[in-house]
């Protein structure tokens, strides 16, 4: 560890946000997945590590009927696989987590942890956008609500402002008759980054959401495709069109994980794949 | 490189100069109290503060197991966690599965599988593997690759660590009533 940094662990969220705001250089530290490599390999330097874990609005998991689901900045992904409300009302979001990293860092890693560091590539925000996720921010200023796909605004960027931490991220529930799923492509059956992700719902009334990550600067929710195939009319012909359609939307790069050609490619498959399991057919 | 500090193969703990934290947790059910360096990591705390030398280091980076230990019941890989964090934590090593100098039946059956050749990646999967067992003492295959999943080895490969497990698994079923 090269930065050299004090570590402190606030009990409650004014006393959180006053040291954030106070000290320069401080950093928020939960699952410390992302963190801890970031400081191993000198790519930050921290003076003041914030350790928010005891912050008992970050603990919080809860289902409430009819309003939804509650997901403390503090609770880790293993959580989320292993909930049997998340597996009923959310199944992209079981999905996603179960797909994320190995096991031993699902149970450190946390969800918001994944929204914070704005990876263009994480793997959650696809299945939390299509469930039209809203992110609690608790700063200098009080509370304030954003949702998920405002969130982000770049590469590693968000909304967060100085003095600011995300306390939890909430979903409405879904109604009877939801469908969703999370498919994603990476370059092994083992543990990889995403080279593609997206996730694909069916709300009761036949409209769709789909989220998608890896194929841009930030993850995003594709409202136009949306709009486009909601208009069409859910089919097998409307899907397969789609899948076509969904080039227009997305503007993937070449890296070390993908070519954009590739990227373009997987897209179209896992949408139509995702979008044929939800209405019963085979791609 | 000049300056060997930058490099990240570095594994060995460098003081921050930083006020020392008191910590207190449980260890192989030992009481522990000790002031220590905040940014330390909770592997290099188990090692070089306490001598616990099972947990090893490879990666450093959560990638591939090596430094698996039990944290409250939970299966974490200690490399990438602060040992501040585990204030009041509960914390089981490798050289806590021994009792009184006899080694467990988890350990045995690594031994009579073959599971091991260099040893390196053995405590994290001995670990990795008794937090899975005791959630679940009967795990199907594809639950013992999910948890295994995690922990890589270079050497045996991975089906005679398998077949420790599932025999782990039936033998401890068996004997100590699972
Ligand atoms: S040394 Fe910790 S996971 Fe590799
Ligand atoms: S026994 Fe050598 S790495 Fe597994």
């Amino acid at each position: 560890m090269i930065s050299r940094f004090t570590y402190f662990k606030p009990h409650n969220l004014n006393e959180a946000v006053q040291y954030l705001e106070k000290k320069e250089k401080s950093f928020v530290l939960a699952g410390g997945t992302d963190l801890m490599i970031l400081l191993r390999r000198n790519l930050i330097n921290a003076e003041h590590i914030v350790d928010i874990k005891a912050l008992p609005e970050t603990t919080a998991f809860e289902f409430i009927e009819g309003a939804g689901l509650t997901i403390g900045a503090s609770v880790v992904v293993n959580t989320v696989v292993d909930s049997e409300v998340v597996k009923a009302k959310y199944p992209a979001l079981n999905e996603a987590a179960a797909s994320l990293a190995s096991y031993q860092l699902r149970n450190r890693a946390t969800v918001v942890g994944n929204i914070c560091n704005a990876s263009p590539g994480a793997d959650l925000p696809p299945a939390l956008l299509v469930y039209d996720a809203v992110v609690n921010i608790a700063g200098p200023q009080g509370m304030r609500q954003v949702p998920l796909h405002e969130f982000f605004t770049g590469v590693k960027r968000t909304v967060l402002q100085r003095g600011e931490l995300v306390v939890s991220v909430q979903m409405p529930e879904p109604g009877e008759g939801d469908k969703s799923i999370y498919l994603r492509q990476a370059r092994l059956r083992g543990h990889d980054l995403a080279t593609v992700g997206v996730a694909s719902r069916i709300k009761p009334d036949g409209k769709v959401a789909i989220g998608i990550c890896a194929v841009a600067p930030t993850p995003k929710r594709l409202f136009a495709l949306e709009d486009m195939i909601n208009e069409r009319g859910l089919s097998q012909e409307t899907i397969e069109w789609a899948a076509e359609e969904i080039r227009e939307h997305i503007r993937p790069i070449t890296d070390v994980r993908s070519s954009a050609q590739y990227r373009l490619q997987m897209a179209s498959v896992l949408l139509k794949r995702g979008l044929l399991a939800l209405i019963g057919k085979e791609a | 490189m000049d300056n060997v500090k930058d490099c990240s193969m570095v594994t060995e703990h460098i003081e921050s100069g930083k006020r020392k934290v008191t910590l207190s947790l449980t260890v192989n059910g030992r009481q522990i109290v000790r002031d220590v360096d905040p940014n330390m990591t909770l592997l290099h705390f188990l090692r070089d503060n306490l001598k616990l030398f099972g947990t090893k280091e490879a990666c450093g980076e959560g990638e591939c197991g090596a430094c698996t230990i039990i944290m409250n019941g939970q299966a974490v890989t200690s490399c990438i966690i602060l040992a501040v964090e585990a204030e009041g934590a509960e914390i089981t090593t490798v050289e806590g599965l021994a009792e009184d100098g006899k080694l467990s039946i988890l350990q045995e059956e690594f031994i009579s599988q073959d599971a091991l050749q260099c040893g390196f990646c053995t405590p994290g999967f001995l670990m990795s593997t008794r937090a899975l067992l005791d959630n679940n003492p009967n795990p199907t295959d594809a639950e013992i690759v999910e948890v295994l999943g995690g922990n890589l080895c270079r050497c045996t490969g991975y089906i005679p660590i398998m077949l420790a497990v599932r025999r782990a698994a039936e033998r401890e079923r068996k004997e100590l009533g699972r």
